[in-house]
């Protein structure tokens, strides 16, 4: 083992220092909000030779507005608090729900959509939301540019598609007529990581509703069955939403039971796997409620 | 909240703000981590990662050829430095089985956390990555974590003593009468509570720094304590140090809540090694190492009985307690449990008393003091079994408390159990918590959410505690086998100017003392609160004292700063005399002057008495120069503060998440000297009790691995969780002490816990669940109600 405690850390200035940066030392650590990175390096569980920090890379920072194809462009970079400022929180407010329920304020300040997404961590909060958004990681290297939808990145428990050194440029998210929730179950109402979360998106213009868990899987899961379902018990022409009728609590009891049925949760000294599956099919079926009342 | 500015005179009873807060919120008040020492050697423990273990062999050579590491030390080689074991200052009965416990372990680890080395060197991150490389090899042995296991002794934890068990106490004054009272009950209800282990967690984690003067064999030893004066007397006999060669310092501490109240490890191991190594040594703890090296709180696993009348009058407890000692005794370890042995009545007038406690060593952390310490063990036990007994008479909850009550008119009232509490409303604090709680509305709501099948559920929980504090009349200690008093000193001296100089043996980490004696003090001077300054926790500065817990700073430190105060003033009274040439009998003193009666244009501010005192130019005769006077106050009793908090719940019947829907206590601490400092002592004790019932637990797996080590695991609950509380006091003085106060520090946090857990089985009531373990977790609550309604937990 070596004690030589020197890193060198470098701080680019632009994406094209970065990437170039990246492709000379594909061991280096990035360096974003660091909420999970310096948590590893504390622990002693990483010790990296060398960093570089995002601060200085504008092209990560922010979100847009894609004007040819309308979709949302979501920076890198983008930290939990602009999620949750009134501009994109209107426009994707599952994706500000969940980033209310990240951490801390302090957390929400540094810690970021692409460190959450190479991160990749079971618990991750945004990852259910984005894959019930349909959303695409768009992924930057020396090589070139290349686009995966997040059901492809997040490749089990803490792996991603990401080579050594691919940088997440963005995530693009279709803007389509949609209703969205997200909800969390935690041991703690702040500074908690999910026992279990459901994203669910009604989307109105596919006339389908898209259902995916967190923390109960390695990976973010669909649970598709129960998506069908719903997709049947929803009134359309009446705007998506679920009848009023006799059979309604029938339905939303088969709803959570496919929901719990896709589950693939483990036991953890969080929680044990039976009560994840029953708490995520009762927070996708409270989701459901939510959105489609 | 509204604070005031102080006018002189008529302090007591004002909102003031605290003196110590600009300090703390600038960042300026210097912790012992803050102290910077040029030369200092950091010091790394290097901790057993396996509960129970021989040591087969330690090898620190690794660690000297990590760059900046200077020296690296096993138990062993260490084992010279002793001159005595770490303490325990309480050997509760003669009999008492102690294991010797070194800073350093030699042969054996005893829980995951034991210390076996300590690696020095220049600078934190080198003496980490020292520490790191040390080579130990272990031999495991089977860990003992559950208490029956380690009472039935299949594993020894220690060989010398030949059993787990290191005590039997009993305090049963007629067993007799205990039997004839249950043989002849109309009604029995038992109770089986566990109390789980709880993490101090004070925001600030411990540290210790020492340094030598290498010249004349003395040290300087600051450390985040709340007993610098016990710690310098114990450092002595355990290092081998003279007393007079140590001085101890608390700096700005922040909190303890008891984890500070102990003489540890590593504080011997700073001073050994100072005296070792001829430079200074410091020792900071990082937040997860103080989940395994810091004491831990409650521990006890508990049976109750309650014998009754047919109308509910309780005629006898009987309480039977397993307790946790962890690896090791610790400075007051074993009193834990005493503590609370003479209070499982309660407030209820209980003719006969029943108490044993058969306390086992573990292979996990050692326990010691935690805020309440043995009291919110015991209120629990009262305050839940006696809604089994409320259930069992036909009568609801606030109605079977008023049946049992001691009454006003019983004070002072001689317990079964051998106390006398001192004083007592206890009926009209009752009152009071439900009027402001809105029972009536919160009844019709609750019955409304039951009829439509509501997914939330409402509950409503009572809990009347009352606890004694004040730490203590010194020959009551002398009964319990405490080898030291209970008494508290205090010198308060005028300085030329007419400022005035405090000194107290209490040493505040986070109560405000400064704010309090400077009130008490200015009080009765006639000066402002601003003219008082008050010096604390320095062994050279504050010779004597007995330091802050178990809620005893005011009602015996702040009562020794008031009789100080008022001999000063008497004194003062002969000189005022003398000057003006008047007899004593003929002043009066009041608004800080002394005025002749009947002709108030003879009259002397205190401030020139006070530099008549100190030109001494024309003093009486014989009289000595100065104005000083000291107090050493050893109380006659203990005070017994008391309450009703009532808890309003909405359990999530789904989800099994419990949360809280409003909060309301009325606590009675006697006289208040500061209404907004009891209201913050009142607000975090709740909060800690709160903790207790619904988040926090040190959890260990079946091997003694602890498994909530970080604060992410470990769920200390945070503003979000809490609703903003309704406190509400009644006041009641204590007859015996001249302030009229009672302590507040811990009252919170007794009061608390039991309304939460009534809270959540009067929601669910309807369904059979009348117990709840703490934490009460969704998880937890969720299985409850599955299996109250027949189903599996199942959820798929
Ligand atoms: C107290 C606390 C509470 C937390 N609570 C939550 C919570 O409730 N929910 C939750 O989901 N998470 C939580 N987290 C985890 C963490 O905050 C999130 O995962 C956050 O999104 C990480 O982002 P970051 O910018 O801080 O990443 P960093 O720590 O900077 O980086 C994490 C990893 O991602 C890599 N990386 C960062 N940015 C990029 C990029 N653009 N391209 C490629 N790789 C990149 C880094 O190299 C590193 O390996 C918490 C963490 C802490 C410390």
């Amino acid at each position: 083992m070596s004690y030589d405690c020197a890193v060198s850390v470098r701080v680019p200035d632009s994406l094209e220092e970065l990437v170039t940066g990246l492709a000379a030392d594909p061991g280096c650590e990035l360096l974003a909000g660091g909420t999970d990175l310096m948590v590893e390096i504390n622990f002693g569980r990483r010790r990296p030779a060398s960093i570089m920090s995002l601060s200085r890379v504008t092209e990560l920072k922010g979100w847009s507005e894609d004007a040819a194809t309308g979709e949302l462009v979501l920076g890198g970079a983008l930290t939990y608090t602009e999620m949750l400022q009134p501009d994109l929180a209107g426009r994707l407010p599952a994706l500000a729900q969940a980033a209310r329920t990240v951490g801390s304020p302090q957390i929400r300040n540094a810690g970021t959509l692409g460190g959450n997404l190479a991160t990749a961590s079971p618990a991750g909060d945004t990852l259910p939301v984005l894959v019930a958004l349909d959303a695409v990681v768009v992924v930057e290297s020396a090589d070139g540019r290349r686009e995966v939808p997040v059901g492809d990145f997040v490749t089990g428990a803490k792996r991603t598609a990401l080579r050594p050194h691919d940088v997440v440029h963005s995530v693009r998210v279709p803007t389509r007529r949609t209703r969205q929730e997200f909800l969390k179950v935690g041991t703690r109402n702040a500074m908690v990581i999910a026992v279990c979360s459901a994203a669910v998106v009604v989307d109105l213009d596919s006339c389908s509703v898209r259902v995916a868990l967190g923390s109960v899987g390695p990976v973010p899961l669909r649970a598709h069955e129960a998506e069908e379902l719903a997709g049947e018990v929803l009134d359309w022409d009446a705007g998506g939403v679920l009848a009023g009728d006799a059979h309604r609590d029938g339905a939303l009891e088969r709803f959570a039971g496919l929901v719990s049925a896709a589950s693939r949760p483990i036991d953890d000294h969080r929680s044990t796997a039976a009560y994840r599956r029953h708490a995520v099919g009762v927070c996708a079926r409270r989701a459901l409620e939510r959105v489609a009342a | 909240m509204t604070a005031t500015q102080a006018a002189p005179g008529g302090v007591l009873g004002q909102r003031l703000l605290r003196k110590e807060d600009p300090a703390l919120l600038t960042g300026e008040a210097q912790f012992v981590a803050d102290l910077n020492v040029p030369g200092a050697l950091h010091a790394v423990i290097v901790r057993s990662p396996v509960a129970h273990a021989r040591i087969l062999s330690v090898d620190v050579s690794p660690a000297m050829s990590v760059p900046g590491v200077v020296a690296a030390f096993t138990g062993k080689d260490l084992e010279g430095e002793w001159a005595g074991p770490l303490p325990c200052a309480w050997p509760v009965t003669p009999d008492m089985k102690s294991p010797a416990h070194l800073p350093l372990a030699t042969d054996k680890v005893c829980y995951a956390g034991d210390g076996v080395a300590v690696v020095l060197a220049t600078s934190e991150y080198a003496a980490r990555d020292g520490g790191d490389a040390v080579a130990v090899e272990y031999d495991p042995l089977p860990a003992v974590v559950d208490l029956d296991d380690a009472r039935s002794d299949r594993v020894v934890i220690h060989d010398e003593l030949g059993t787990n068990t290191s005590y039997v106490w009993e305090l049963t004054p007629d067993q007799a009468a205990v039997d004839a009272a249950f043989a002849d009950a109309a009604h029995t209800v038992h109770g089986h509570y566990v109390q789980q282990r709880l993490i101090p967690s004070a925001i600030e984690p411990r540290g210790v720094l020492v340094i030598p003067q290498p010249f004349n064999g003395e040290y300087t030893l600051y450390s985040a304590t709340q007993i610098p004066h016990i710690l310098k007397v114990m450092l002595a006999l355990t290092v081998g140090v003279p007393e007079t060669a140590i001085r101890v310092i608390a700096p700005a501490v922040g909190g303890g809540f008891g984890s500070k109240l102990n003489v540890y490890a590593e504080e011997a191991l700073a001073l050994a090694l100072a005296r070792k190594m001829r430079r200074p040594i410091r020792w900071i703890e990082t937040r997860s190492e103080a989940t395994q090296a810091t004491i831990q709180g409650r521990g006890q696993i508990q049976d109750i009985e309650l014998a009754a009348d047919a109308e509910g009058r309780i005629t006898a407890v009987r309480v039977k307690l397993l307790a946790d000692m962890g690896a090791y005794l610790q400075l007051v370890t074993p009193g834990v449990p005493l503590l609370g042995a003479f209070l499982y009545s309660g407030v209820y007038d209980v003719p006969v008393y029943s108490f044993s406690c058969t306390s086992v060593f573990t292979n996990m952390t050692p326990t010691d003091a935690y805020r309440g310490a043995g009291r919110p063990e015991a209120t629990y036990a009262i305050e839940r079994v006696i809604e089994d007994l409320a259930r069992a008479v036909g009568v609801d909850s606030a109605e079977i408390r008023r049946r049992n009550f001691i009454k006003a008119e019983q004070f002072p009232y001689s317990s079964a159990a051998g106390l006398v509490y001192d004083s007592g409303a206890y009926e009209q604090a009752l009152d009071r918590a439900l009027e402001l709680s809105g029972m009536d509305g919160l009844r019709a709501e609750q019955a409304r959410r039951r009829e439509s099948g509501d997914r939330v559920q409402l509950g409503i929980g009572i809990s009347s505690y009352m606890e004694m504090c004040g730490l203590a009349p010194s020959r009551v200690l002398a009964s319990l086998n405490y080898t030291a008093g209970g008494w508290e000193a205090a010198t308060v001296r005028l300085l030329p100017t007419g400022k005035v100089q405090v000194v107290t043996g209490t040493s505040p980490h986070g109560q405000g003392h400064e704010t309090s004696w400077s009130m008490i003090v200015a009080d009765r001077l006639g000066v402002g609160p601003e003219d008082v300054e008050v010096l604390h926790s320095d062994t050279a500065i504050a010779p004597y004292g007995l330091d802050t817990y178990g809620s005893r700073s005011l009602s015996v430190g702040g009562v020794a700063v008031a009789i100080a105060t008022d001999r000063v003033i008497a004194k003062a009274k002969a000189i005022a005399a003398h000057q003006l040439e008047i007899a004593e009998e003929d002043l009066e003193f009041r608004d800080g002057a002394f005025t002749a009666k009947g002709t108030p244009e003879r009259s002397m501010p205190l401030g020139a008495v006070a530099f008549e005192a100190f030109t001494a130019h024309n003093l009486p005769d014989g009289l000595e120069p100065n104005l000083e006077a000291s107090s050493h106050f050893d109380p006659p009793n203990f005070t017994f503060p008391f309450g009703t908090h009532v808890c309003v719940v909405e359990v999530d019947t789904e989800t099994g998440l419990v949360s809280l829907r409003s909060y309301t206590a009325v606590d009675d601490c006697g006289v208040q000297v500061n209404p907004l400092i009891v209201e913050g002592q009142v607000h975090g004790g709740i909060t800690q009790g709160v903790a207790q019932a619904l988040f926090e637990e040190a959890v260990y797996d079946e091997d003694g691995n602890p498994k909530t080590t970080t604060l992410m695991d470990y769920l200390v609950p945070a503003a979000s969780e809490l609703p903003s509380y309704v406190t509400d006091s009644t006041v009641t003085p204590s007859p015996t002490n001249l302030l009229g106060v009672k302590g507040i520090g811990e009252a919170g946090t007794i009061g608390s816990a039991p309304a939460v857990i009534n809270a959540i089985c009067d929601a669910l009531a309807p369904l059979g669940i009348h117990d709840m373990a703490m934490p009460a977790t969704p998880e937890r609550v969720w299985r409850s109600i599955s299996e109250a309604r027949g189903e599996e937990a199942k959820g798929s």
